[in-house]
Formats: structure tokens, sequence, C-alpha cells
């Protein structure tokens, strides 16, 4: 298959900068192990934020660090989109018969960020062995659905700011804020933050459904009725196909660069 | 400055306007022009990577952009500038890739893969990583993996540029094979009129995003070559040179430089007789212009 042929030819390339990439994944790892200490010092002053304890909030730190990782370890092309367009490489993709997607995903893969995406999981397990939860059929479904809707928005992410930057060429920094920023948001359950912002990011980017609703739901708190919570994962997978109709859009209106 | 910050005028340019040609099958065409008269972007919409604002193109009964992947089964294109090629890895398994993106059978790309070997020397190549190789090599393996699909229609954008004369001549030579092999349609853009000369059947001459030329290249170098320039050595000194039908361009002493007058048709006995009737003439060498200067006097003629 050639998906498969792309992961090889990438090994291949990267496996030469062995030493770089050991030194970029260790460095990463060290920033997540800084980020978790930082959560954890915070319950040491306060019991409970907004109600949540300390191993429900870090459950969300495994859940984003776990899809994040994922997608940027897959979808690495659409993040780097700019890069792409300048060196010309989308035009090659124009010329090849294989859909634009199927290259994009095949033009990039960041094996740097699979420790990330361990860790995520350890996280993830940690958080879960230690919260009180009545486990059933649903709670788990409602689980496993949260990082593939988690996936799925953050993937729509990368596709807007791919999108736009086909019309602004260069990367524009607030993409990053698009982006990293939603990353950063979704360390702790979005509903300790103001109510309008957490509307923003519920209705606007939903971020919420693969955060506290799903949360809410296997914890059964909170004021959002409870079928709601659970179905939440699912709706927030539809985020990705406005997304993607914007990018495709986006696409045609491509000027490539001079040579 | 800051005023350019706050209020951008923007001012719609057309990169091309009114270009309209066709092309045969097997033909090799030449594209030329200037820089930036919008060559490449000719180009990137036969090739089906531009969408244009407006207009038609129709290439083997197929619209590049409207029907991208049909299309591109059937093109090869080569970027001079840039690689088509993976850099990190042996030049093989770039080829090994395009055989799975072009789903090349295999017994097809074995014997696709031996003629280009043998007809552009590369089998040493192949095992080295592209990074490595020189950018005459580098050249000769774009070429091929152009070419691994046996593409009916072949784009060369500046396919020499930057190439050592024995490659670039190794390059010309592999283009007329091709086409010759598989009768494949060759378009090619190139600044290096050598290549016009040795390869093309038909040139298109494009400026500021308009056709301004198209037809056979001897047409226009007939045309040209019209105009001599002749360098007399006199055996002795004359204070004043002057000739019918001849421009005297320099003079100094016991020599002299003539041109043509635009109606005088030059003829060698003619002249012989002419000029040896007022002056004595110990040597004289005649030139035409070159294909270069023909070209910038083009370029010149259509304030390019």
């Amino acid at each position: 298959m050639l998906y498969k042929n792309y992961i090889k030819m990438h090994m291949k390339s990267s496996f030469q900068y062995r030493f770089n990439m050991m030194f970029v994944a260790f460095n990463q790892l060290l920033i997540m192990v800084g980020e978790i200490l930082s959560v954890y010092l915070l319950f040491l002053q306060f019991e409970s934020v907004a109600g949540w304890t300390f191993y429900e909030s870090l459950l969300m730190l495994g859940v984003i660090y776990t899809v994040y990782s994922f997608v940027e370890a897959f979808a690495r092309g659409y993040d780097e989109f700019p890069k792409l367009v300048q060196s010309g490489e989308l035009d090659r993709f124009m010329i090849r018969p294989v859909n634009i997607h199927y290259q994009i995903f095949g033009s990039r893969f960041e094996f740097t960020k699979f420790p990330r995406i361990i860790l995520g999981i350890v996280v993830s397990v940690i958080a879960l062995v230690n919260m009180s939860v009545d486990w059933n059929v649903w709670k788990v479904l409602v689980l496993i659905a949260t990082y593939i809707c988690g996936s799925f928005v953050i993937f729509g992410l990368f596709l807007l700011s791919a999108g736009i930057s086909i019309y602004t060429v260069e990367n524009l920094e607030f993409l990053n804020i698009v982006t990293n920023g939603s990353k950063e948001l979704a360390f702790y359950p979005i509903n300790i933050y103001a109510k309008w912002f957490t509307r923003i990011f519920t209705f606007v980017i939903p971020i919420a459904c693969f955060n506290y609703l799903p949360l809410s739901f296997i914890m059964e708190t909170g004021s959002v009725p409870m079928w709601l919570c659970g179905v939440s994962p699912l709706l927030g997978m539809l985020f990705v196909l406005p997304c993607l109709l914007f990018f495709n859009l986006s696409l045609r209106h491509y000027k490539s660069t001079g040579t | 400055m800051l005023k350019n910050f706050f209020c951008r005028k923007y001012k719609t340019i057309e990169a091309l306007k009114d270009v309209s040609f066709s092309i045969e099958e097997g033909e090799i065409v030449g594209y030329i022009g200037p820089n930036g008269a919008g060559k490449s972007t000719t180009i990137k919409i036969m090739s089906g990577i531009l969408t244009p604002t407006s207009g038609t193109c129709v290439i083997d009964g197929l619209v590049p952009w409207q029907n991208r992947k049909t299309f591109v089964k059937n093109i090869g294109v080569v970027f001079g500038q840039r690689s088509q090629l993976w850099w990190d890895v042996p030049v093989m398994d770039s080829f090994e890739l395009l055989k799975d993106i072009y789903k090349i059978p295999t017994d097809q790309f074995k014997e696709t893969l031996e003629l280009l070997n043998k007809a552009l020397n590369i089998e040493d190549l192949l095992g080295r990583p592209l990074r490595q190789l020189s950018l005459g090599q580098k050249m000769k393996c774009e070429l091929a993996g152009s070419l691994l699909h046996r593409p009916k229609i072949l784009f060369l954008d500046e396919p020499t540029i930057g190439l050592d004369a024995v490659t670039k001549l190794a390059v010309r030579d592999f283009i007329k094979f091709i086409n010759k092999e598989w009768s494949t349609t060759i378009i090619l853009t190139t600044h290096d009129m050598n290549d016009i000369e040795a390869l093309t059947n038909k040139i298109i001459l494009i400026g500021k995003g308009r056709i301004l030329y198209q037809g056979s290249f001897e047409n226009i170098k007939d045309k040209y070559s019209a105009e001599k320039t002749i360098e007399v050595e006199f055996a002795k000194d004359y204070q004043k040179v002057s000739l019918a039908g001849y421009k005297v361009v320099e003079h100094n002493q016991r020599f002299a430089t003539l041109k043509t007058l635009p109606k005088t048709q030059f003829h060698t006995t003619d002249f012989v007789n002419q000029i040896s009737k007022k002056y004595e003439v110990v040597d004289f060498q005649v030139s035409s212009l070159s294909v270069d200067e023909i070209l910038a006097k083009l370029y010149n003629e259509y304030e390019l």
C-alpha cells in the first residue's frame, strides 16, 4: 500500500538523523513533564478547581496530550502546510494521480511525537485508575469516543489554519494561537474559565466535547443533561466537516509560488 | 512605508492574456520568452497545478484542472529548479514510490527503467541519496523519474539550466530519443537558444503574458539572419570608408566593420566586386546574428 511506503520512506530519511530525533523527543518529553507538574502544583494549593479533583483534571491533560500528539504525528503536513507551499511540494502533489489529502498525510511523519502519545496514554491511565468511577459500558464507549472526537477537532483546527495559509502564504503567528492555544486551554476541564469563554469553546470550537462534557458524563455531575454529555463527542466530530470544506475551497484559490 | 502598511493598494495583474495555441501529438515545442513572461504559469495551467480565472485548455480530451487525477496519469513534469524526487533517500527508493503512485505494473516498470538506465547512463546513481548527486546527475534522475509511467506529454521547465556542456548535450539527445521512441509530445521552456535550435520543430514566443509569435524557428532565423556583419581589413589606411547598401559601424585606420542595410541582399561575389572597386582589401569575414542575438532583437522589437 502506498501509505505504508510513505512511512517507510520517512523512516529511512529521518533515521539518518537519529541523534537529532532522540534529542527532540527527549526535549518534548521534558516540556510535558513540566506541564504536568504545574497542574499538580495548582492542585496542591486548591483541593479542587471548579469542583474537579486533581485526577479528573489530569485525565483532561492525558486526553489532550494523546490526541494532539497523535494528530501532530500523522497530520503534520497540514501543520506545516505553508512549508509545503513554499517549497513547491504542493505543486508536486498536484501532478500526481493521487488524492491531495492522501499525499499531505503521506508527506510528513513526526516520529518524535510518539513518546508524547505514549506519555499521554500513561497519564490518562494513571488518572483513570485513581478516579472513583462506577464504570459501565456507556461510560467506556464515551471515553473512547472522547479520544476520537479530540483527534477530529484538532485535525479540524489544523485544516483551518492550513486553509488560511493558502491565502496568506506565510505562516502567521495567530494561526498558532488557534492550534496551540486550544491545546493549552484543554489542559484543564474548560468550564473552570469564564462563562462566555467556555461557550466559545463549546459551540464555535467544540473543545468541550472531548473535555468537560464527557468528563461530566463519566463522573455523573454537572448541570448539562446527561444524555447530551454522552453524545457530545459525536457532535464534536462534526466540526471537521466544515473545516474540510473550507480547506478544499481554499485549495482552489491556490496560486503557486514562482520558480 | 507606514502608509503602505495601512492602506495597501492592490492592482490586478494579468499573468496571461489571449494566450491561445494548439500542439500536435509527437511535436517538440519550445516555449520561450524573457523572465516573468508567463512561461511557468502556462506550464502550471497545462499540468493542472493552477486553475485559470477564465479561458479553457483541453489536452488529450481532458481539462487539466477539472479531471486532475485522470489527466496527470498521462503527463510528466520536470521543473529544472525544483526536485520531484525525495531528498534524503536513494534515488531508487524514490522510483519505487513513483511506481506505487502511478500504479505501474512491475514488468513495465522494469522494462522502462532498463531503457532509461541505458539512455541516461544512471545505473550507478540509483543507489545514492539525491542530495549527494551533482546538478547534472540530479537532472538525469529527474528526467528518468518523470518518465517511469511513460507519459504521453512531457513538460520540461528549463531542463538544462545550470548544466555543463557535456550533460546538456546528453540531456538534449535524451529528449530527442524519448520523442522518437515513444512519440512523446514535449513542451519545454528554456533560455538556452541552443536547446531550441537543437530540439524544437516549433516555437511559441511569449512576452508580457501574450503570444508574440508561433511557428517554426527557421522562419525567424531566416528573417534575421539576412542581416550580416562584415569585418574588413584594408591594405592601407583610408580616411573615410563608405559603401552603397552598407552601414559603417566602426572604422579604425585599416580595419572597418560594416553592416548590411535592411534592404541589402548580401551576396559575396557582388560584395567583393563592389568593395574592391573602391578599396584595396586584404581580408574580410562575414558573420550573421547568433541565435541569442536574434532572440534579443526579437525581444527588443516587441519591447519586452
